[in-house]
């Protein structure tokens, strides 16, 4: 028996239909040679080389925000944190293509609030909407007197580098539901700036 | 001018604490969308937020949705389980299909295959 049975050509496995996601067939890894298609580019590659699913936010980021919103003891497999991350990467998609798309019907270039909001409503988000209006309120507040911040300003400096600090409630938050009578606390973390910009890999 | 203006390094920094993603990767995946020309400051801001609150989301409801296999723990298959189940998160079914080891795959082709062969 030959124990070279990881092969990701799909034509050679006769996968079909419900196996396959975008042209890829996900294998548990059995050995680390690099099947999985995470961030797959070149070293040094530029971004226009990433095809629009491959670019995710950074997985520490990620992790951190689900270790915060599920029970202290509670763990997260590795794969589950990889999974969300590209996960983010689709709502974010999901949510901008409807965006756009209104505001092309309105004969408008640039996607504002309302869009993103309206969107959420649409695409069955709408448990979001309050909640984000109120930090909406706060973001709009906070800037205020700031000339000429892009808000790509405020976010530029917040690197990839997390530490273990505590975190402090911000802000009264809203509630969001999952539509089974359990509450999902909202709440904000404190961000520290940190100089340098690092990857941290959560095991 | 010598003097600080705390004012407004606070305000800065107040807006900085509303968020805890990287606006500018944000940003980056919304550009890759098709025709999408430009985004404005709120639209960026509504949406890392909402993102922020989409991994809560999602984490807790598929963490408390489990298998029931780990009790306390979230995996791939409590992923997959609650995007299937719940209407909301429905869109990631396409993304999150069912894994199985290669192995186990090609055993069963073989078994199939074996079928076949007694005609």
């Amino acid at each position: 028996m030959d124990g070279d049975s990881s092969t990701t050509d799909a034509s050679q496995l006769g996968i079909t239909g419900e196996y396959m996601a975008s042209g890829h067939y996900v294998l548990q890894p059995q050995d680390d040679d690099g099947e999985e298609n995470m961030n797959d580019h070149e070293d040094g590659g530029t971004k226009e080389n990433y095809r629009e699913q491959d670019i995710y936010l950074p997985i520490a980021n990620v992790a951190r925000i689900m270790k915060n919103a599920v029970p202290q003891t509670g763990k997260i497999a590795k794969d589950a944190k990889e999974c969300v991350q590209e996960c983010v990467s689709e709502f974010i998609s999901f949510i901008t293509s409807e965006a756009s798309e209104r505001c092309h019907q309105e004969k408008r270039k640039t996607i504002n609030g309302e869009d993103i909001l309206f969107a959420m409503s649409t695409l069955g988000f709408d448990m979001y909407v309050d909640p984000l209006k109120l930090y909406l309120q706060k973001f709009r507040e906070a800037m205020k007197g700031e000339k000429g911040i892009a808000g790509v300003a405020v976010g530029e400096s917040l690197g990839e580098d997390l530490t273990e600090d505590s975190f402090t409630n911000q802000l009264p938050t809203g509630i969001i539901t999952d539509g089974q009578q359990q509450n999902v606390m909202v709440y904000t973390t404190s961000y520290q700036q940190i100089p340098t910009v690092q990857q941290i890999q959560f095991s | 001018m010598a003097q600080t203006n705390p004012g407004k390094d606070s305000q800065a920094s107040e807006a900085k604490k509303l968020i805890s993603l990287p606006t500018s990767r944000v940003r980056l995946i919304m550009k890759s969308s098709p025709d999408v020309s430009s985004i404005n400051q709120d639209a960026l801001f509504l949406t890392t937020k909402a993102t922020e609150l989409f991994v809560q989301h999602l984490a807790l409801t598929s963490f408390n949705n489990g298998s029931g296999r780990e009790a306390n723990s979230l995996d791939y298959s409590d992923l997959a389980k609650t995007a299937e189940e719940t209407d909301t998160f429905h869109f990631l079914t396409d993304i999150l299909p069912k894994k199985i080891l290669a192995r186990d795959y090609l055993e069963s082709l073989e078994q199939l295959q074996d079928e076949d062969a007694d005609f």
